[in-house]
């Protein structure tokens, strides 16, 4: 079948079980504290390094996943997420305590970078601190907040006042470098090219790019603290849709209702998540559709044609997802065990509006590609500008269609099935060139690849008898997961590997709630992307990234 | 001065309303300018509010404005009312006047260019002011202070965004300036004068009969290889896509006319879009036979009004079809193909025309 991965003989994609992994890191390992989906392994906070780097050189975890940071009672706690790239179903969890005192931890960014991101946030909004991390600050949160709001002993009663003098001046000194003769620019957080608030702090050698770092947290809106004042049940599932809220709603719903279902042990018919499966890739469509009109208006100027008309096929699946969910951005469809209700009726009519939609697609893309990807002008701008080689995408836990189109061969609905995907018939789409007209190539085949999937996914539906329909298991009114229970979920969506971690404590309501968001792994590749290339091009870059600040900032 | 046989616009004016010598030539140059400067802003104030958003809009399969008057029309001088009612935002740090002066040269430079272009006849009036030996030099002149236009606008605007748009104006126009201008010499070479109305008074001969058709000896036919040079020269000297860099609002915000607001703001897209009009118009003269075409010479002049919209609506279409290429191979491709082509354009167009008369 085509989900069958090539053979990798390789010691690296060798499984081990916990007990073979304890004895490989010796006495590195303190204790155990396994989470459902992996064994945890609880490690002294000054042997980060040594224990990230043996578990990826010697047994293969080259997939920072995420660095989830928590506060107990007694202590602090870092969780690293590893898996492989290879093989995602095999996961490890590296926990580092911390002092509740002096919560101080060994950073892992010299092992891997994209732990770099992951720590400042950890340090913003938990108070962690991380030793030999190359650059400590907030990132969230404004340089001058006071206070780590994620921590028990946070006071948000505290004015937060901070006058004009002592925010973080753009223009200061070290920016105006008289010898090499460069220039400080500040693109965004309000400029046509950012794709919403986003802040590129830019040095430029004329109209090259020297640095470029981006500063994020403009749209930060507590997402996870909201989702951990929620109840599992009914109350969190609404926020996911307003994560990556261009049109990607039920694929982040499924990051949550996968995570907290395995959590739960809560069963879904096969009957929904066919309907699941069905929904989230007319989701993918829609979120495809709106990153090449959106790479169209930054190469091709900002009355291009390609935006529209990629906007018009977006409208056409927003109309089926109405049809079936009831709202056009907001879904809020899913429901813990299955979804809330079934395929609008008639049937008929809803199938046969969905198959003329498959129909039109194939023309759809063959006139994008007439007018984007095989234009000569489009191509001497995309190809081989951007570089992300393969290695530096893993390195930075790139996921999604940009890892894709690095060449990572890595798709979390072939490699760690979820839904209905292992048993349909569709492709995983990478491309080599590593540069921003891969990335969209990617984007643009996966679209056919969603379309086949719906196509079948339809046909499935259509002959499902009709006294098996069943939409939802039985689910208790409130859920209250075992105290202590942790799990760390992931699905593919849109921009790539959107993962959930939560913490139960016995309540009704999660005592963690940690989200993955590809778009924050992903954008922090953008300076390995950025630098020499020219302005442009680092617009490109970033259209190709295809960030949602929403789901950046959370 | 002037062809023997038509009377110029200003002479028309003052001979009708019957004041001779200094006064009436005064008066007439007066009149005639206004009317002509007036059709021209016309066709901007129709193309900027309304054509351009109706032609965008049947690219891109949208309606448009269509709510106010019919067709929407009435949306010309709303907006006329919005844009000017508008608060003139003046940033701290901009380099006054220049900072001022750079909205009134772009339109002023654009405009000035139309004084020797000739527009053809509207019943007996021929719509051309000045038609002096080197009207093809001094429409070229004229044209290339808007590159000055934009480097005040750039750099008086203490803007980082300008700066960059400014430069990148200054780039652009230096490398598509020249063969722009060594392309048109092409034409001249085949005229053999500077005089516009000479050059279109060559190019009403028959090159040849398709099937009891005549073709004209616009040079567009006559040389086409030169035509499709020129047409991208002058679509980077008018800085619309591909060539669209200065501006270029997904990288560098507006480029030069980021921090211009309300009237200053009106001036500079009145200026883009004379110019776009001027562009359209010295195509028309160079290639395209100025306002020959079917019919009387009496409606001359709407053949030629068709012509520039015509570039207008291509210029349009690129904007919706094209991408913009980058600042560095812009500059590659006007230093190192066209200017060579070009030239080699000139050569060849000497030698033939050497060889044959």
């Amino acid at each position: 079948m085509s989900l069958e991965r090539p053979d990798t003989p390789d010691d690296a994609t060798i499984e081990r079980t916990p007990d073979e992994l304890a004895e490989l890191l010796g006495d590195l390992v303190v204790g155990r504290d396994d989470h459902r989906n992996a064994p945890g392994f609880v490690i002294r906070p000054d042997t980060v390094q040594q224990t990230l780097s043996r578990l990826k050189e010697e047994a293969g975890y080259d997939h920072l996943s995420l660095v989830t940071a928590q506060e107990y009672e007694n202590r602090y706690e870092s969780i690293y997420h590893l898996k492989k790239f290879d093989d995602p179903t095999q996961e490890v969890s590296v926990v580092v305590p911390a002092d509740t005192d002096d919560p101080v931890s060994e950073s892992g960014e010299p092992v891997f970078r994209t732990a770099d991101w992951h720590e400042r946030e950890a340090y913003d909004l938990i108070g962690i601190e991380y030793d030999d991390h190359p650059d400590l600050r907030r990132i969230l949160l404004p340089e001058t907040w006071q206070g780590h709001p994620l921590s028990i002993g946070y006071d948000k009663d505290r004015p937060q006042i901070a006058t004009l003098p002592e925010h973080a001046n753009p223009l200061e000194d070290h920016h105006r470098d008289a010898e090499s003769d460069t220039m400080f620019l500040n693109i965004g957080p309000h400029h046509p090219a950012t794709h919403g608030v986003l802040h590129l702090k830019t040095i430029l050698d004329g109209e090259q790019v020297i640095d470029v770092e981006p500063d994020i947290g403009y749209l930060h809106r507590c997402e996870e603290q909201m989702a951990q004042n929620g109840t599992y049940r009914h109350q969190i599932m609404p926020y996911p849709d307003r994560w990556d809220y261009i049109s990607a709603g039920l694929l982040n719903e499924w990051a949550y209702a996968r995570a907290a279902e395995d959590l739960a042990e809560i069963e879904v018919p096969e009957y929904a998540q066919v309907i699941r499966t069905m929904g989230a890739e007319m989701c993918r469509i829609a979120a495809h559709m709106l990153a090449l009109a959106t790479f169209a208006l930054d190469v091709n100027g900002d009355f291009t044609a390609t935006f529209m008309y990629a906007i018009n096929d977006r409208e056409r699946v927003q109309n089926l997802l109405e049809d079936l969910t009831g709202q056009r951005l907001m879904f809020n469809y899913f429901r813990l065990g299955g979804v809330v209700w079934d395929l609008p009726e008639p049937r008929e009519e809803f199938f046969s509006k969905t198959r003329d939609f498959l129909d039109q697609l194939p023309g759809s893309v063959e006139e994008y590609h007439n007018l984007v990807t095989s234009n000569e002008i489009f191509q001497m701008r995309t190809i081989d500008t951007g570089i992300l080689p393969p290695d530096v995408a893993k390195n930075y836990g790139a996921t999604g269609p940009v890892a894709r189109g690095s060449g990572v061969d890595y798709d979390l609905r072939r490699d760690d099935p979820y839904g209905y995907y292992d048993e349909l018939d569709w492709d995983v789409v990478t491309e080599d060139g590593c540069d921003n007209y891969s990335r969209l190539l990617v984007r643009m085949r996966e679209v056919e690849e969603s379309a086949k999937i719906i196509g079948q996914c339809v046909d499935l539906l259509e002959d499902w008898p009709e006294d098996e329909r069943n939409i939802q298991s039985n689910v208790p009114r409130t859920l209250r997961p075992d105290d202590d229970a942790e799990i760390y979920r992931a699905v593919e969506a849109a921009k790539g590997e959107l993962g959930i971690y939560i913490r139960a404590d016995g309540t009704d309501k999660p005592a963690r709630f940690k989200i993955r968001s590809p778009c924050f792994s992903n954008l922090q590749t953008l300076p390995e992307m950025a630098n020499g290339e020219y302005i442009p091009d680092v617009i490109a870059a970033l259209g190709s990234l295809d960030i949602v600040l929403g789901e950046v900032d959370r | 001065m002037g062809t023997a046989s038509v009377q110029l616009f200003p002479e028309f004016i003052s001979e009708t309303l019957g004041l001779p010598g200094v006064i009436g030539e005064v008066i007439g140059a007066l009149v005639a300018a206004a009317v002509v400067g007036n059709i021209v802003l016309a066709f901007t104030g129709v193309a900027g509010p309304w054509a351009k958003r109706k032609i965008t809009a049947a690219f891109t399969d949208r309606i448009a404005v269509n709510r106010v008057g019919p067709f929407g029309l009435l949306i010309i001088p709303a907006s006329a009312v919005q844009l000017l009612a508008k608060e003139l935002i003046i940033p701290e740090g901009v380099d006054r006047p220049t900072w001022d002066l750079a909205p009134i040269v772009l339109p002023a430079s654009a405009l000035l260019g139309f004084a020797v272009i000739p527009m053809g006849r509207l019943g007996p009036v021929n719509l051309q002011l000045a038609d002096p030996e080197v009207g093809l030099a001094l429409v070229f002149a004229f044209a290339s202070i808007a590159s000055v236009s934009l480097v005040m606008a750039g750099y008086a605007s203490n803007n980082k965004y300008s700066m960059l748009g400014g430069l990148r104006a200054v780039a652009q126009n230096l490398a598509y300036e020249i063969p722009l201008i060594v392309t048109a010499m092409s034409v001249v070479i085949f005229a053999g004068t500077l005089q516009t109305s000479a050059i279109v008074g060559a190019q009403t001969e028959v090159l040849f009969s398709v099937a009891g058709f005549d073709v004209p000896t616009w040079y567009a036919f006559v040389n086409p290889f030169a035509f499709v040079l020129f047409l991208t020269a002058n679509m980077a000297e008018i800085g619309r896509n591909p060539f669209d860099i200065p501006e270029a609002p997904t990288e560098i915000v507006a480029g030069y006319q980021t921090e211009y607001s309300s009237a200053y703001f009106v001036l500079f897209y009145l200026g883009e879009f004379v110019h776009i009009f001027l562009g359209g118009a010295i195509l028309a003269v160079t290639f395209l036979g100025g306002a020959s075409g079917p019919g009387p010479e009496s409606i001359g002049f709407l053949w030629f009004v068709a012509k520039i919209w015509g570039f207008f609506l291509f210029t349009q279409w690129a904007r919706s079809a094209l991408p913009r290429v980058r600042i560095d191979q812009l500059i590659e491709i006007g230093w190192k193909g066209m200017l060579v082509l070009s030239f080699a354009n000139l050569v060849l167009t000497a030698v033939i025309v050497g060889v044959i008369a």
